[in-house]
């Protein structure tokens, strides 16, 4: 008997009594304004920075305007001014030095500021490997709870990832003491947009 | 009636102020808790919402796991069965070959330690480097984790920056700010992500209906883990498995609450099938899961999310920590997890409790830790480790107790104890004593005076 | 269960081993006050202790005896009252599991906070306390027979212990911070892990210490002998006293 049987003959074997899936349908904690909401939990807790963007924005102004210092930029994007394409770049490797990748947002969650983001480029590193992100996001896809984002999370079928993200990236494994930069990007920019 | 856990506690608790330290530390994560619970009208709804879609999934895995590893496999991962620990290694060890992997890199993965896979891994020449700050630290260390959300708390700036100064990785010689450690370790782990060949990480989920594998972190290391070298194994208990995303809803909503008081961790990724050109291998471990699924007083352990909640909250954790137990997870869910992993070895872990109940009450999924601690206590004697002197003193007990007559008069002499010299009463065998006066008898006992008819309204 | 009037109930008094033996006056509180409400209370004497030492320290198989004796002693009683949180805990909880079968005594069996709050829902007390006191909420008290509401839990903050004090007069009650942390007695656990026990228990001292309190209150004179022993040791300025000596204070 292959393994793989072995596993699932004793797991049928083993059980005694079976238990059913619950019902999920008690009410969860909905914010009358998501959108405030979201700005609020992002720029404190998730630790990241936001900027609204208006229809008539330069894009590459703003970008400019979040990140002065910064010299090379990845986008896949249209419409960005990018020095690397994380589509075109022959390795992830050849994405690092990148000082801000800019990337797209989905369904955005205001209980806790995650942004989800799918993957729709040939090197996803893009989105760990960079110094400081910008996520462009809609305000129209703010929701207020997990429950909700989990509804509209999208994946395209050609790269199968997908992943929420909220704020840079962080430790407090030495001595409890929060350093923003741990492994990923040490910066986050929301670029809200209508 | 020492174990191995009360000789270590009581060396741990040598140092008053480290003690202090320790215990107020997780103390506060327990605090970040209570304040993100507060702020859900719905949390122990959620909560037993999660025990629920456990209990229901862990007596259905079967049919869970054969809809996961089809989707999964529809989704071009490549999908093992490891039986048990030795298993497991040799899948892992196979794929590394098939591949000439030098060098993984490595995101937490708490079953990685139950099987011991790194040591196996060194011992086929393979490097293998931990990303997650706290990890890499012990591994430079070479100590074991401590905490399973927050393994190097107890070492501090110091003895991180000396030893990162042994590895080279601080050109600033005396420099122990944690933000200044951080990015030290941040280029060193740079370094090695780019020259990695294989990524390997755990799985805090696994959802059925779509073949994902969830990754949980803070620091991006799983990520950065799997985003470029091209090879992916991702190592996964079976009782990982949630059916969909309505569940996945609710357990992340409870993780990072519990685990470290966040709302979320920074990146919650869901990883599906390979990279252009890469492979993704989920390699599903039993290692004895299968067989706790019997065991009709600790099956709901399986239930365990690996927060941490628990052992932020228990009060013996916090003042003896990690390195005190015998089981490379401490705390409540350790105690629990060791005795159904090697009782001989971990019974040692059975007395850190004194059954205060409050890791029941935060625990995510409602794993009952608690009763399940009084219940192995019960079964030591059947297993021929029940303390002599816990058993003397309780025949004891039982004998006086079930003689009203032995009982009363026994009282009645109790008095005379009062009067024993210091010097009897001090001495080492007492535990009592150490740190406590002895407690005084009444020179007349409630039985004595009803009988007097001194008890009047 | 039917209706009965206060004048119907009879009371059993179960006063457990370590109060008989140490804090007898505790168990004249108790019955002083519930004769003072005007309650039929007798106190069966053939019994002694209600198995937890020997349950918690793993051999509850030691205890199936003192659970038929206790069953037998006190099954014709309409409430059994015990002045002591774990012990009334322990009989409702762990009895049936210990015998296997339904224990009528153990169904009726309440600590003295628990049947004064709920059964009697008494609303005043002709007793006097002016004196600061700190509550030590008991963790087999808070968790198992739902006292207080469990710091754990996201449910509406209440406190049994607090409601009954608030009835005495010139009483100032105060709570410490962690709030129902254990005090590190737990039985055999003072024993068997006595240096952790004794850092728990100073640790809860000091924080009681630090609210200004007089003395120490709580629902279970095992908690209080414990941190007793430890400011004894230490000589702390803090005085111990059980909640029902409290609402019988004056009687």
């Amino acid at each position: 008997m292959s393994t793989r049987d072995e596993i699932l003959d004793n797991l049928r074997k083993n059980v005694r009594e079976t238990y059913d899936m619950p019902d999920l349908g008690f009410k969860k904690r909905i914010f009358e304004d998501p959108v405030k909401a979201f700005i609020e939990t992002t720029t404190t807790t998730a630790g990241a920075k936001l900027m609204e963007i208006k229809p008539n924005d330069d894009i590459n102004e703003k970008i400019h305007e979040a990140y002065p210092d910064a010299k090379i930029i990845s986008s896949n994007v249209p419409g960005i001014k990018a020095d690397r394409n994380p589509d075109t770049v022959a390795e992830a490797q050849d994405l690092d030095g990148t000082d801000v990748g800019v990337i797209m947002g989905g369904v955005a969650c205001a209980e806790n500021g995650c942004i989800w983001i799918e993957q729709t480029m040939k090197e996803k590193a893009i989105c760990f490997i960079s110094e400081c992100l910008i996520v462009i996001v809609s305000k129209k896809n703010i929701v207020s709870n997990m429950h909700e984002a989990y509804e509209h999370i999208q994946f395209n079928e050609k790269y199968n990832f997908g992943t929420f993200i909220s704020g840079p990236s962080k430790t407090a494994d030495i001595e409890q003491s929060l350093v923003y930069g741990a492994q990923a990007a040490r910066g986050l920019t929301v670029f809200l947009t209508e | 009636m020492s174990t191995k856990h009360t000789i270590a506690a009581e060396k741990f608790l040598q140092n008053s102020e480290k003690v202090t330290r320790h215990d107020q530390t997780f103390w506060s994560v327990r605090v970040k808790r209570d304040a993100q619970s507060q702020e859900l009208p719905e949390w122990e709804e959620l909560r037993e919402a999660a025990s629920q879609i456990k209990k229901h999934t862990i007596t259905h895995l079967a049919e869970y796991l054969e809809k996961f590893e089809k989707n999964a496999t529809k989704n071009g991962a490549i999908v093992h069965w490891a039986k048990d620990a030795d298993e497991y290694n040799e899948i892992v060890m196979d794929i590394l070959h098939k591949h000439q992997v030098k060098k993984v890199v490595k995101s937490k993965s708490m079953l990685t330690e139950e099987c011991h896979l790194n040591d196996h891994l060194i011992k086929h020449g393979i490097d293998v480097v931990e990303t997650d700050l706290g990890e890499r630290i012990l591994q430079m260390m070479h100590l074991a984790p401590s905490h399973i959300v927050m393994p190097a708390i107890h070492i501090t700036r110091e003895q991180v920056g000396r030893c990162f100064e042994d590895y080279k990785i601080s050109p600033e010689v005396g420099n122990y700010d944690p933000t200044y450690l951080t990015r030290c370790a941040r280029y060193h782990l740079r370094d090695n992500f780019m020259t990695a060949d294989c990524g390997m990480t755990g799985g805090n989920f696994g959802i059925a209906e779509t073949g994902d594998i969830v990754v949980c972190t803070n620091e991006g290391n799983a990520d950065m883990s799997t985003s470029i070298p091209k090879l992916h194994i991702v190592s996964m208990g079976l009782e990982k498995l949630i059916p969909d995303y309505k569940a996945m809803g609710v357990f992340h909503r409870l993780l990072a609450r519990c685990g470290t008081g966040q709302s979320t961790t920074v990146y919650t990724s869901h990883f599906r099938g390979p990279r252009p050109g890469g492979e993704m291998h989920i390699i599903l471990v039993d290692n004895g899961r299968s067989k706790i699924l019997g065991n009709e007083e600790h099956w709901q352990t399986l239930k365990c999310m690996r927060c941490g909640a628990c052992m932020n909250t228990c009060p013996v954790y916090r003042r003896t920590g990690g390195y005190s137990y015998t089981y490379f997870i401490p705390g409540p869910i350790g105690i629990n997890l060791g005795m159904l992993k090697d009782p001989d070895e971990n019974y040692h872990n059975l007395p850190a409790c004194s059954l205060c109940c409050s890791c029941d009450n935060v625990c995510p999924a409602k794993v009952d830790l608690s009763s399940q601690i009084y219940r192995w206590r019960q079964g030591l004697d059947g297993m021929g480790h029940a303390d002599p002197m816990k058993k003397f003193m309780s025949k004891g007990m039982q004998v006086l107790f079930e003689s009203p007559g032995l009982y009363t008069t026994a009282l009645k002499f109790a008095p005379i104890a009062n009067h024993l010299p210091k010097f009897i009463t001090e001495i080492k065998l007492n535990g009592w004593a150490q740190g406590r006066e002895m407690p005084v008898f009444a020179k007349q006992s409630f039985h004595e005076l009803w009988k007097k008819g001194k008890v009047k309204a | 269960m039917g209706f009965y009037t206060k004048k119907n109930m009879k009371i059993g008094l179960f006063i457990p081993c370590y109060v008989d033996a140490l804090y007898p006056q505790v168990g004249v509180a108790t019955y002083k006050l519930l004769k003072s409400l005007g309650l039929d209370v007798d106190y069966p004497e053939k019994q002694t202790c209600c198995g937890q030492p020997m349950g918690n320290a793993g051999f509850q198989n030691m205890a199936d005896e003192l659970v038929e004796n206790y069953d037998k002693l006190f099954k014709d009683f309409d409430y059994v009252v015990a002045p002591s949180a774990s012990c009334a805990a322990y009989v409702k909880l762990f009895h049936p599991n210990i015998v296997n079968h339904e224990c009528k005594a153990a169904q009726k069996t309440m600590d003295v906070v628990e049947f004064l709050h709920d059964v009697l829902q008494i609303k005043s007390l002709p007793s006097k306390f002016p004196h600061k006191v700190s509550i030590h909420n008991s963790c087999h008290g808070v968790r198992e027979l739902h006292l207080s509401s469990p710091s754990e839990l996201n449910i509406p903050r209440f406190s049994k212990i607090k409601d009954l004090l608030q009835l005495v007069e010139g009483i100032t009650i105060l709570e410490p911070e962690r709030v129902d942390e254990c005090c590190g007695f737990g039985g055999m656990f003072s024993i068997e892990e006595p240096a952790v026990s004794v850092r728990m228990g100073t640790d809860k001292l000091n924080r009681h210490l630090a609210t200004g309190a007089e003395y120490i209150t709580g629902p279970d004179s095992s908690c209080l002998m414990h941190m007793q022993a430890i400011a004894k040791h230490q000589n702390y300025p803090i005085q111990f006293i059980h909640v029902v000596e409290i609402l019988a204070a004056g009687l």
